[in-house]
């Protein structure tokens, strides 16, 4: 018994030299696919023909799938119009969900980098996962557009020269001149209420430095966390701040129309003035409250009431393919995304890479479906900003703009340096 | 030796041969991360079943204390430290943290324990959302690099399996160890232990901080996988989706922890790529596992080959099943060294 234990144990310890032996041998030597292939980076430039290989992720299930969903209908419609082949090159467009997930996005990043070697990645919606997926796709020298993603930092302090914001405003810039508007219409106090994280504090944050440069005061900021639906609270809380105008954000769905029902619903809607963002007053909001809210201001980079043959096309093709619905923000980032493709390649032919990206930040378009558009040297959106008002327009309540405030940059009236080195905002920094 | 311990034996060394030779069998970069995705979640996964297996605690917090040390690596590379220094201070963290958590669920059981246990990790995904100025709020932490010796995705991937595999050999050895038998007592009857003189709080709160410290070391290679860590890596979504796995490979099983991670990464980013309905086709699988597997895959594969065994003519092999999870009864009083309720006694 005892000879064939210790047998066994010098069995086992034969075993392990050889496996650690071999785990050495292995590991010295580099796998066949490891060395450094440096694609990309440079990028080609200027041939005629060929594909141009997208990949397109955003989040199609979970809790962020009619905003993902709309992101990539909004896309689609362009190439459907305006079929997929610009002058010569074929774009072809691989969508990949990512649930939301950072985790998954980078997976998914990944996926189309190395296995479908796209050109460029598209996406995805959320801040955490457009900073993620940013991070990685400049790592490996492939262009990143976000049609979407707000968060500030993505052409701030986290901006890169392969990452564009293609179809949205950041979350500060898409709010400053709401502040201006609000202080040039006599309003001398504010009250903002925004959602508790890095969005609400970036649009309260333009908000707040717009009306106080014009000489306003914001008397004071309430915030409500995610998943608010009762806003009973906060609406008698802006009622007794007593202020001239209410300024109230929040990042699409529910939250909207839940709390403008509680705001009409006390009775604020005559005695109250009142300033909504891009989302809190979207076309979901307008559906569910439609006539009781006509008249209502807010402020956005996206006004679907535009008076415009770029617009109007645009909502006509949409309504056609999609049940007669009015485009979304998140539709018409996707489709501003595809038509700034469509117009590099019909400049440029088949480019790719940092020469991919510097064509489309110096693209410029005069009547966009966003109005008059171009980028700045951190790859971000510059464009008009609407002051809008709801409107009944053959049947449809749409955001109608009445005041348009054109070139609106991301640095709120600072100097790029200096707004850099401030922190990011929070609760407790909304800016100088 | 008898056979089933061969035959296990030599599965083992199987699967660590296939993970040794995987980046040399033409596989891409590409897989190779999935395959790290894959080990990372499973030895996360492994650190919650050795709670659930062996000290009946089902934690729905452990992915807070895997992103708490997440977040400390991803502090400490913010503030320009050196990866030694990321480490000290995902170490730091993670300890502070599996210490709060082992402290107040250490008296607590079941469904106590679970809601403690979430509570918790709400907590820390409360901080990781709020406190920006340091983690960055919703945004999270990006840019956070790994040492330059691991630096390629190759090495950080032997880098893992060394790990994952040395893991897996620690959580083994502590619950076949008198401590791990005590657990499992406690876990039977928690009543029993305490009337021979066990403390069991301390017990519950050492297998928390073993739990937990090897939670956090998982955190902290997530990190360095992905380079970023952001709330969502505390969410609740992330703790209950550990559970799965564990419950999918296998309750107290040595290697189900690592198929059921493989399954459920597999199904969100592989299966994700061709079927739009992916999350239902997770919990069918859920479903089927629990109605036809109730062991998980790799208890009832355990099972099955047991029962084959027993139908087999050569003499039956009872003591403590290869894989399986172990049975062996609870050491008598005597034979376990020294614990803390030893003053206790009269």
């Amino acid at each position: 018994m005892r000879s064939t234990k210790t047998r066994a144990r010098g069995r086992w310890s034969a075993l392990a030299g050889l496996g650690a032996a071999a785990a050495l041998v292995l590991t010295a030597c580099a796998p066949p696919g490891a060395a450094p292939d440096d694609e990309g980076g440079g990028g080609g430039g200027g041939e005629q023909g060929g594909t141009l290989k997208v990949g397109y992720i955003s989040p199609i299930t979970g809790n962020f799938a009619i905003a993902g969903q709309e992101m990539v209908d909004g896309w689609n419609l362009y190439w459907e119009l305006n079929g997929d082949e610009v002058n010569g090159v074929t774009v072809e467009t691989i969508v990949e969900d990512d649930a939301g997930n950072p985790e998954t996005s980078l997976t998914k990043a990944k996926k189309l980098v190395e296995l479908d070697e796209v050109d460029i990645v598209v996406g995805p919606l959320l801040a955490n996962t457009a900073l993620a997926t940013a991070a990685y796709t400049s790592s490996v020298g492939i262009p990143n557009l976000h049609p979407v993603a707000a968060a500030d930092d993505l052409t701030q302090r986290s901006a890169n020269d392969l990452t564009v914001r293609t179809g949205s405003m950041s979350g500060s810039q898409m709010n400053y001149p709401g502040g201006k508007w609000a202080a040039e219409q006599g309003h001398k106090t504010a009250v903002t209420l925004c959602p508790d994280y890095a969005f609400g504090w970036e649009s309260c944050a333009g908000f707040k430095q717009g009306f106080e440069e014009e000489g306003g005061e914001v008397v004071a900021q309430y915030w409500f966390p995610n998943g608010t639906s009762d806003f009973s609270t906060y609406v008698s809380q802006i009622q007794s701040a007593n202020a001239d105008i209410a300024f109230v954000g929040t990042a699409g769905g529910a939250p909207g129309p839940d709390f403008l029902k509680s705001y009409l619903g006390l009775g604020l809607g005559q005695s109250q003035p009142l300033l909504m963002n891009c989302c809190g007053m979207d076309q979901a909001t307008l559906r569910a409250l439609g006539s009781e809210i006509v008249g209502f201001n807010s402020v956005s980079w996206w006004a679907e009431g535009r008076d415009s043959d770029t617009v109007r096309e645009f909502s006509e093709a949409y309504g056609e393919n999609f049940e007669g619905k009015i485009p979304s923000a998140n539709v018409a980032g996707g489709y501003m995304t595809a038509s700034l493709v469509a117009k590099v390649l019909e400049e440029n032919g088949l480019v790719t890479g940092a020469d991919l990206v510097s064509a489309i930040a110096d693209t410029t378009f005069d009547d966009s479906i966003f109005g008059e558009v171009s980028f700045d040297d951190y790859n971000n959106f510059v464009g008009p900003v609407y002051i809008r008002e709801v409107q009944e327009v053959d049947g449809k309540y749409l955001n109608v703009p009445i005041e348009t405030y054109e070139n609106v940059d991301q640095w709120l009236g600072k100097d790029p340096e200096e707004a850099l080195s401030q922190p990011t905002y929070s609760q407790s920094f909304q800016g100088e | 030796m008898n056979r089933s311990r061969i035959v296990g034996v030599i599965a083992i060394v199987a699967l660590i041969g296939v993970g040794v030779a995987l980046p040399y069998l033409g596989t891409t970069a590409y897989v190779i991360s999935l395959v790290s995705t894959i080990i990372i979640a499973g030895m996360l996964a492994a650190t919650v079943n050795f709670l659930v297996g062996d000290g009946g605690m089902a934690s729905l917090g452990h992915g807070g204390i895997a992103a708490a040390s997440a977040y400390g690596a991803g502090w400490a590379s913010k503030q320009g430290f050196d990866p030694g220094m990321q480490v000290v201070v995902a170490i730091g963290v993670t300890l502070v943290v599996s210490f709060v958590y082992g402290l107040l669920s250490m008296r607590t059981s079941g469904i106590y324990f679970l809601m403690v246990t979430l509570a918790l990790g709400m907590v820390v995904y409360g901080l990781a959302y709020r406190l920006s100025t340091v983690t960055g709020g919703e945004n999270g932490i990006t840019g956070i690099r790994r040492p330059e010796w691991i630096f390629e995705y190759w090495t950080f991937y032997y880098f893992i399996l060394g790990a994952f595999i040395l893991t897996t050999l620690l959580l083994w050895v502590v619950s076949r160890s008198p401590f791990g038998a005590s657990l499992r007592g406690i876990r039977d009857s928690e009543s029993r232990m305490r009337s021979l003189g066990y403390s069991v709080a301390s017990y519950k709160l050492a297998a928390f901080m073993m739990s937990g410290t090897l939670a956090g070391f998982a955190g902290l290679l997530a990190v360095w996988h992905t380079h970023f860590v952001s709330p969502s890596a505390a969410g609740v979504h992330r703790s209950v989706l550990l559970i799965v796995m564990v419950i999918l490979g296998g309750v107290g099983t040595v290697f189900g922890p690592l198929i059921g991670a493989a399954i459920v990464v597999l199904v969100e980013n592989v299966l994700s790529n061709s079927i739009e309905r992916w999350p239902t086709i997770l919990g069918l699988i859920f479903i089927l596992v629990i109605l036809f597997a109730r062991d998980g895959i790799m208890g009832s594969a355990a099972k099955l080959v047991r029962r084959m065994q027993r139908r087999d003519p050569s003499p039956p092999d009872d003591t403590a099943p290869p894989l399986g999870g172990a049975e062996e009864p609870i050491p008598p009083r005597e034979t376990t060294q020294s614990h803390a309720s030893r003053k206790e006694l009269p």
